[in-house]
């Protein structure tokens, strides 16, 4: 177990909270965890960057040459998985090259080593000590891996396909996708062709998705736009400098659904599932049971057109009900940019409601869900909107932070047209903007934690992939973000462990693989009932944690564990062990 | 911050009038000129002249404040033109306080925030606005906007309220009533004032989707329907002479291109044609400036005129694919196969994503009689936008022309399946079903049952009437046959087919001859294929 008092934070705890924080004090004395009282306010950040002393030595190349090409501000994404199976999350984040015939000396910003142009693996090589201090360090394993990317990569999705047991990858690029299945032996092999899950064009988000309820992984690929270096047009600002363009004046590319055939090949189904005759250029994907109807549907955020909510017809079939949903557009009925979204039950009433990041300008979209797949459109109401107006938001999820039972949001932001004033003076690849966190009050509200949240989250970045889970293994969120021809960003959380919480991982019983689309219940003691769901999708060209991570605040007390199984089938757990992870198995429940 | 501000600048008055004839300078904010190495020549000639005047005025002891103001708010203006945000805040500022009764000032100011999604300072300088301008419709509205960003409806409401008194047609007043409604849930409200404004400006598309969710709210799906189904892009603004002002102040290409792609939507041609020159003064040898001009002169009517600037952008730009295109177009309207087929060409070789020229030109090598050709144009443009039913069903259509009846039954099956709102697919598929010279392709049970279907979905007409006819006469019912088939004559003569009508008849004769069609389409058929 971590130690809980490490990072308790009074400067967050209302009066509400006195008890436990008293309590907490009393722990302190018996657990040798430190000097601090939990009386005395502190002013420690939530997320602290830890990216130098993980070793996770990794800055995105995207290209730049000058020539303002689309591709350039659009990755990289991130992905968080346990590769090698051995309890952790390990790290794979896609990588860029030059675009077009340009070569390297062209480079505006030349990479140190062209060669090592390709994504990478980083193995999460975590320590925990006898008095249960955690050593984050990652080592580059990119290379035994066999996981060969040299692409214009985009982003990855994370899913077992083959249902060994062990995770597989797919890396979605500007040019053909790549599936690399893991041997479950540390390395992967290439198997794009022979899985005919190659998907030429550009693709950004994908997400795998048991959408027929077959036991196996499905697979939705969502594609951006049509472009081609050669027929690459020119925009310019207002005053006459060259920018780079808006999506609308290229035409967007049909996503595509493959159906996973059980033999290690995919087929592509997009016709059938009547998916086909509808679409928009895809930046983001979420899966989630948005009718409680105990089948998956698909959300597709669209940039610059309406977004779909693909709604399971639960014979192989999709239909688009977004419009009249009421989660296809803005407040005022404009199809807006968006990025980044995620799927989660944010207000606590059992059903999936959706955040969105959009352009600067436009504020993100927060659809709150009824429960039937029918939302409105809250963010002005709950405070999201009006903070959010400035930033071009991409990645996001929601994410208990600080494990008070209410998920809050984090959104990584970055512009995609050049602020003039920054290039006049001399900044080349002027798109930096902050990062987000906004804390949910309980009230159907959020207040931005701009200050709490640590120095980590002003850093002005060029932010694009986000990928959220449990690094550390301690009980709270941390984050990863990819940045456009920047650094790779570890934000590890320190307030989230300060309360009780319960880590799940959901996986079937005839393969030990990650349950993705399974729903949980989790029933605490005051008679409330948590709702989440394990996922890899969401945020923005990214894949997640898929465990269950579920904040019980100041509660002690196991909480009871309801599991809906992708296939319908629901389980129960009784006094399920608290601040630490266990391992629920299909058909061990009663 | 502004609050000060505008403190500063009243004890500044105040002081003004009981001493010297203008305020110190000191609390004004620092303007200088940005690097301008990256703006159009014209642009930073523009710039460096108003700050030269600027500059003048500064200098000179004896300028007047308000003569200062005037000149800070003009280069602010100008920067804020020309994106140059920052300095156009610190420029809009001086001019507030050297002339803090001036509304356009902090009214400005309102629109700069706004642009940078700063709601609360854009609502904060809208604010300042308002108290010396109270009444201003763009005040009140941008103001009311504001508010909505800030999930302050019942703050909104009053300021809309405020701009229907004084124009009870105001559009924006009423849009921003239905919207602050609809965030507090009164869907009863909502869509009353929704509708007024739809009443108002029938064409305001935009105003569709919050009236279907108001409607929906009110658990009237079918009104949320239709209202959903006529939702459309656009912007509901006040009027605003202020901002229309500014941004006609910009002398680039990319401003006049700007201003001409608003004449265009607002189907004003001659407007945007002369934007587009302007534009191309500037930029001479830019072809898509050419291109758009040449696009505004042919929906102006003058074909010659807008050939020359579409064959001018190729001249300076050989592969510009939509050059290509639009002459390719122009060419096929006239009849000029070849032609036309080469620039058409010419477009998708320059770029194989564009889907709008590989269909055309599909259509016109099929015209052509070269229909394989046509074929895999179809084909890629199916695959480029799966959306698009033209590529699927101009498909289909070779595959008979090819007389591939098997095949292009299954791609019209294919279609109305994907398509189920086209009805096109459905007329083909029933025609081929019914009547195709390939005895393993017709069925009249299943041509019957569809034309049922379609009966129940669209009215009788000429064309439906004769389907229904081929069908019957497909089933050995030759007495109904030649029933639909006098009504199909009929409708034919009542509109005004005669050639058509005089065609029919032929195929009457054969019913009457207890003879079932075999001919799916005429070439008077152009409606049909």
């Amino acid at each position: 177990m971590s130690c809980v008092v490490e990072s308790f934070d009074p400067a967050t705890c209302s009066t509400k909270c006195t008890v436990g924080a008293a309590v907490l004090t009393l722990m302190l004395a018996f657990s040798g965890c430190g000097n601090r009282t939990a009386g005395t306010p502190r002013a420690e950040p939530w997320f602290v960057d830890a990216t130098r002393q993980a070793g996770l030595t990794f800055t995105h190349f995207n290209g730049m040459s000058g020539d303002f090409l689309y591709p350039e501000i659009m990755p990289p994404g991130v992905a968080l998985l346990d590769y090698d199976n051995d309890g952790d999350l390990d790290i794979f984040v896609i990588q860029g090259r030059m675009l077009g015939k340009r070569s390297v000396s062209d480079a505006l910003f030349p990479p140190g080593d062209p060669a090592a142009l390709r994504a990478r693996l980083f193995r999460n090589d975590l320590a925990i000590d006898d008095r249960g201090t955690r050593t984050l360090r990652f080592t580059d394993v990119t290379e035994t891996s066999r996981i060969d990317a040299r692409g214009y990569g985009m982003g990855a999705a994370t899913g077992d396909f083959n249902n060994d047991g062990c995770v597989d990858l797919y890396v979605t690029n500007l040019g053909a996708n790549q599936l690399f299945r893991n041997n479950c032996d540390g390395t992967f092999t290439d198997v794009t062709k022979p899985s005919h899950t190659e998907s030429p064009g550009w693709s950004v988000s994908a997400a795998f998705v048991d959408y027929d309820r077959d036991g196996w992984l499905d697979l939705f690929v969502g594609h951006y736009l049509n472009y081609s270096i050669e027929a690459n047009i020119r925009c310019f600002g207002l005053a006459g400098g060259r920018d780079y363009c808006p999506p609308h004046v290229y035409k967007p590319q049909p996503s595509t659904l493959y159906r996973n055939n059980r033999d290690g090949t995919f087929t592509d189904v997009t016709a059938a599932a009547g998916m086909a005759a509808e679409f928009g250029p895809t930046l983001g994907v979420a899966t989630a049971d948005f009718n409680n109807d105990g089948w998956i549907d698909i959300y597709i955020a669209n940039d610059g057109q309406p977004n779909q909510l693909w709604i399971n017809q639960r014979d192989g079939r999709f239909t688009n009900t977004a419009l009249f949903a009421g989660a296809a557009l803005g407040a005022e009925g404009e199809a807006k940019s968006s990025m980044g979204v995620d799927a989660a039950d944010f207000d606590n009433d059992g059903d999936d409601d959706l955040i969105i990041t959009e352009l600067t300008g436009q504020g993100v979209d927060l659809y709150v869900n009824n429960g039937s797949a029918v939302f409105e459109e809250q963010s002005a109401r709950a405070g999201l909107r009006l903070p959010t107006l400035p930033f071009t938001g991409f990645g996001a999820a929601w994410l208990d932070v600080d494990n008070d039972g209410w998920l809050d949001v984090l959104m990584v932001n970055g512009a995609v047209t050049q602020n003039v004033e920054a290039v006049a003076r001399h900044e080349t690849f002027a798109l930096q903007q902050r990062k987000q966190l906004f804390r949910n009050t309980g009230r159907g509200r959020f207040e931005e934690a701009a200050e709490r949240g640590g120095a980590v989250l002003q850093q002005p970045e060029v932010s694009r992939g986000a990928a959220f889970g449990d690094i550390d293994n301690d009980g709270d969120i941390d984050v990863v973000v990819g940045n456009a021809g920047g650094p790779l960003r570890l934000l590890v959380n320190h307030v989230g462990q300060a309360r009780h919480w319960v880590g799940l991982r959901l996986v079937g019983a005839e393969t030990r693989r990650d349950m993705l689309g399974a729903r949980v219940a989790v029933a605490r003691a005051d008679g409330s009932t948590l709702w989440r769901r394990a996922r890899a999708d969401g945020s923005y060209a990214s894949a997640n944690d898929p465990r269950v991570l579920a904040g019980l605040g100041d509660s002690a007390t196991p909480p009871t564990i309801r599991v809906q199984w992708p296939d319908g089938r629901t389980e129960e757990w009784r006094g399920v062990a608290i601040d630490r992870y266990t391992t629920l198995e299909e058909g061990t429940g009663k | 911050m502004i609050a000060r501000q505008v403190l500063a600048a009243l004890l500044l008055a105040a002081i003004a009038g009981c001493g010297p004839s203008r305020p110190p300078r000191d609390p004004l904010h620092q303007v200088s000129l940005p690097d301008l190495a990256r703006a159009t020549d014209r642009v930073q000639a523009q710039l460096r002249a108003q700050y030269a005047s600027l500059t003048e005025k500064r200098q000179t002891p004896a300028t007047p404040p308000a003569e200062l103001a005037t000149a800070f708010g003009e280069m602010g203006r100008l920067f804020m033109a020309a994106e140059y945000r920052d300095a156009a805040e610190a420029c809009l500022s001086n001019a507030q306080m050297l002339a803090p009764s001036d509304a356009r000032w902090p009214y400005y100011l309102g629109h700069l925030h706004k642009a940078r999604g700063d709601a609360v300072k854009s609502a904060a300088a809208f604010e300042q606005a308002r108290a010396l301008s109270p009444d201003d419709q763009a005040t009140l509205v941008w103001l009311g906007n504001a508010y909505l960003d800030q999930g302050r409806p019942e703050a909104a409401e009053p300021l809309f309220t405020h701009a229907l008194s004084r124009d009870p047609r105001s559009v924006a007043a009423l849009f921003g009533l239905g919207r602050a409604a609809l965030a507090r849930s009164d869907y009863t409200q909502a869509a009353q004032q929704l509708e007024r404004a739809l009443s108002l400006d029938p064409r305001a598309a935009v105003l569709q989707y919050p009236l279907a969710m108001a409607y929906r709210g009110l658990g009237e799906t079918d009104k949320a329907d239709a209202h959903m189904r006529a939702r459309g892009p656009g912007e509901i603004r006040p009027p605003d002479p202020l901002m229309l002002d500014l941004e006609s102040l910009l002398e680039s290409p990319v401003a006049y291109e700007v201003r001409g792609a608003r004449a265009l939507d607002e189907r004003d041609w001659k407007r945007a044609a002369a934007f587009f020159r302007k534009g191309i003064e500037l930029a001479p040898a830019e072809p898509s400036m050419h291109h758009k001009l040449g696009t505004a002169l042919y929906m102006d009517g003058d074909a010659p005129a807008a050939a020359a600037e579409f064959e001018q952008a190729l001249r300076l730009s050989p592969h510009f694919a939509k050059a290509h295109y639009s002459l390719g177009i122009m060419h096929g309207a006239s009849g000029r196969t070849r032609p036309a087929i080469e620039h058409l060409t010419a477009a998708v070789r320059a770029d194989p994503t564009y889907v709008e020229a590989r269909l055309r030109l599909a259509d016109v090598l099929r015209s052509s009689a070269r229909t394989a050709a046509a074929l895999s144009q179809y084909e890629q443009a199916a695959k480029l936008d799966p959306r698009l039913p033209d590529a699927p069903f101009g498909h289909a259509m070779a595959l008979v022309d090819l007389r591939r009846y098997q095949e292009a039954r299954d791609r019209l099956r294919e279609g109305v399946s994907t398509f189920s709102d086209n009805l096109a697919f459905r007329h083909a598929l029933i025609r081929l079903l019914a009547a195709a010279p390939d005895d393993r392709v017709r069925d009249g049970h299943e041509a019957m049952r569809m034309m049922q279907d379609l009966l129940a979905r669209e009215p009788r007409r000429y064309d439906v009437d004769e389907m229904m006819a081929m069908t019957f006469a497909e089933l050995g019912q030759f007495g109904e046959a030649m029933t639909w088939q006098r009504d199909a004559m009929a409708g034919a003569e009542r509109a005004g087919l005669k050639d058509v009508a005089r065609r029919m008849a032929d195929t009457l004769s054969r019913y009457q001859r207890r003879q079932p069609c075999r001919t799916p389409w005429w070439d008077d058929d152009v409606n049909q294929r």
